[in-house]
């Protein structure tokens, strides 16, 4: 039975020329029930925007609607690989993977759409997940960690069209594997939402390191949704330098006891870019920690958004250890921040703490570094370059350096 | 000598919305290779003074002379009147997360060094002699990895005071209440530091409330401020006489 378009439009409430070609994509791919599935939960908000609870501040519609499709958004250079890395590039039609993979890493093409859980809560990934079609009718495509790797894994996601770009990749870490994985994006597709599902079993161990840059004609989505066995340990670092409009949302479960989550975060935001981060984070079991720090620099004319939520059940999130900070900076009149830091907590024995602030740089350091000697645009990028790289600390060694050179290169660019 | 620091009847206010007078036609000079001393009870304007004089945001000068060497100070931004050899101990030295000691001072010697057209110090150079420099002050080498001032005692932040002092080399220093919080070793220590730098290019200005600073650092001179103007001005016996007196009967006896 072919797939019929003016039905599909009818699932959408006065779906927008963008919608239309999301609507005109899906319907010629291979015909699947749970493609199905997930394309009407996509449908029931269509691109989300200012109606859409947690997309307020990130309305993927309005700007979906202003772009000019005819502008190619520029490929930004990506973070530069690691040179013992093992690397892989992820298009919207294939993964490319080294000829020879190390130990310990195994690929599995499947021709099976996977079902994704809560896919109305999560529209764009819905949308990523439903429009995700390899070549050789690979639905899937799954990366398997089944021992401690020697070498960091860079996975380039790279843009094929200037026009849309979805992909979808699953990653297990097996009981006791280790894996350190960098990730890019620096795209270049008009509309793009990436999905990441990353399963970390009992003791194993992830530590990934995220870095986007995208240029003004760009809407980027990137979702990871990660679960976390007992005593698994999951470190995560974003930094991001926004594009029209950016949002990393990443979804941690913890469902085994003692699993344990860093989640920390740099936005950085001159003219003409958005970035959005949001996490939520569900204390499935007991005894487990979350620590998040998410710190952001806006220049006039960008805008950052973090919206944060912990949820800790009443009896399953017992001794839950959690702690949220975001704190941004404004550094220019016309700049702009969002934040949401929440708590949901119904478990009577944990600690958890939140914190959010949002302010100037402070006139007495600045006076005193110029005092010394150091110019104003100077004194402003190392006491901006110092609160930021709080939150890149806990990024890959492999990659560490060259995330600070690029805030570095980015805030000795702006004005004094 | 010629006079290398001239301030000619200097009048200023501090604060942007209700503007209050503070220095009220202070005039004084000191010539090159002399330190010269300022005392004066709370609210005198010493601290106005420090900041006046290198071009802290909202103390503003409604008229008067500032000149270093002839330079017209009021002319300038805060770095570049630090590039010209100005340089303020603070009084309450500011906190720089994560900012290396070595970071921040090596940054500021060659921002100030590229306005001189100097070259940039080779970091073999100021390893150096910040080395030198910190075992001097009795600062570890740990200490100078540290973020600037961040988790410092009140008595290491003045001795980081010193020791930015002695790597920058100023040619005319302002030294803003450096004894207070100092222990009576730390106070030799750092008189021992800032007096290296005594020479005949040089000028010092050494605001305090006590005698005891003074001491360990010999003034040529002595400036007694009151009300925004120096009212009496002598020897290094004057700190002594005031030591005994009290402010109330020098200021008194000039009024």
């Amino acid at each position: 039975m072919a797939i019929n378009i003016p039905e599909l439009r009818q699932k959408f409430s006065n779906p927008g020329i963008a919608e239309l070609d999301l609507i005109a994509r899906y319907a010629s791919l291979p015909e699947d029930e749970r493609r199905g599935r997930m394309f009407d939960a996509f449908a029931e908000t269509g691109l989300p925007g200012r109606r859409v609870e947690g997309w307020r501040w990130t309305d993927v519609e309005a700007a979906a609607a202003r772009l000019d499709g005819t502008v190619a958004p520029v490929v930004v250079p990506a973070l530069s690989q690691p040179h013992d890395a093992t690397v892989f590039a992820l298009s919207p039609t294939e993964l490319e993977t080294p000829e020879q993979l190390p130990d310990g890493i195994l690929v599995h093409r499947r021709d099976v759409v996977p079902a994704l859980a809560e896919a109305e809560n999560i529209p764009m990934a819905a949308l990523a997940g439903s429009l995700c079609q390899y070549k050789d009718n690979a639905a899937s495509i799954v990366i398997e960690i089944t021992a401690p790797l020697s070498a960091p894994v860079y996975v380039n996601w790279v843009g094929q069209s200037a026009d849309t770009n979805f992909s979808r990749l699953a990653i297990v870490v097996r009981s006791g594997a280790s894996l350190d994985l960098v990730e890019s994006y620096c795209g270049g597709a008009s509309l793009s939402s990436t999905l990441v599902e990353l399963k970390l079993e009992d003791n194993a161990d992830v530590r990934r390191s995220l870095f986007h840059a995208g240029d003004a004609h760009e809407i980027m989505t990137a979702t990871a949704l990660v679960e976390l066995a007992a005593n698994a340990r999951f470190v995560q670092t974003i930094l991001s330098l926004g594009s029209l409009l950016s949002r990393f949302e990443t979804r941690i479960g913890h469902t085994g006891t003692g699993s344990n989550a860093t989640l920390n975060a740099a936005y950085l935001c001159g003219a003409d870019r958005h970035c959005d981060i949001t996490t939520f984070v569900r204390h499935g079991a007991p005894s487990c920690v979350t620590r998040q720090m998410t710190k952001g620099a806006v220049l006039a004319g960008g805008r950052g958004v973090f919206q944060g939520k912990f949820l800790v059940p009443r009896t399953i999130g017992q001794f839950t250890d959690a702690d949220m900070q975001h704190q941004a900076l404004l550094l220019e009149k016309g700049a702009e921040v969002f934040a949401k830091p929440e708590l949901e907590i119904y478990a009577d024995d944990v600690e958890c703490a939140h914190g959010n602030t949002s302010g100037a740089l402070d006139d007495e350091q600045l006076f005193y570094m110029r005092q010394r000697g150091i110019p104003l645009s100077r004194a402003r990028a190392l006491l901006t370059e110092a609160f930021v790289s709080e939150a890149l600390a806990s990024a890959s060694p492999a990659v560490r350096d060259a995330l600070h050179d690029t805030a570095r290169e980015f805030l000795s660019e702006m004005h004094g | 000598m010629p006079v290398m620091l001239e301030l000619k009847d200097l009048i200023a206010s501090v604060g942007d919305d209700e503007p209050k007078t503070i220095l009220n036609g202070l005039s004084l000079n000191v010539p090159f290779g002399e330190v010269h001393a300022i005392m004066g009870p709370n609210g005198a304007g010493k601290s106005t003074l420090s900041y006046v004089l290198t071009g802290r945001h909202g103390y503003d000068v409604l008229s008067g002379k500032a000149l270093l060497d002839g330079d017209d100070l009021l002319e300038m931004d805060p770095e570049a009147r630090a590039a010209a050899g100005l340089f303020l101990s603070f009084q309450y030295p500011v906190e720089i997360p994560g900012v290396p000691v070595m970071t921040f001072v090596r940054t500021a010697m060659n921002a100030q060094r590229a306005v001189r057209g100097e070259p940039e110090i080779s970091a073999p150079d100021f390893i150096k002699q910040a080395r030198l420099v910190a075992n001097e002050l009795k600062l570890t080498p740990d200490m100078l990895m540290r973020p600037l001032n961040v988790g410092f005692s009140g008595g290491e932040k003045k001795r980081l005071e010193i020791f930015q002092m002695r790597m920058l080399e100023p040619r005319f220093a302002i030294l803003d209440e450096t004894d207070s919080g100092l222990d009576i070793d730390a106070l030799r220590t750092v008189a021992e530091g800032v007096n290296v730098l005594r020479d005949e290019k040089r000028g010092m200005l050494v605001i305090t409330h006590y005698q005891r600073l003074l001491d360990y650092i010999k003034p040529d001179k002595v400036h007694v401020l009151s009300a925004g103007r120096i009212i009496t001005s002598g020897g290094p016996e004057l700190a002594l006489r005031l030591e005994k007196e009290g402010y109330d009967g020098i200021v008194g006896e000039a009024a």
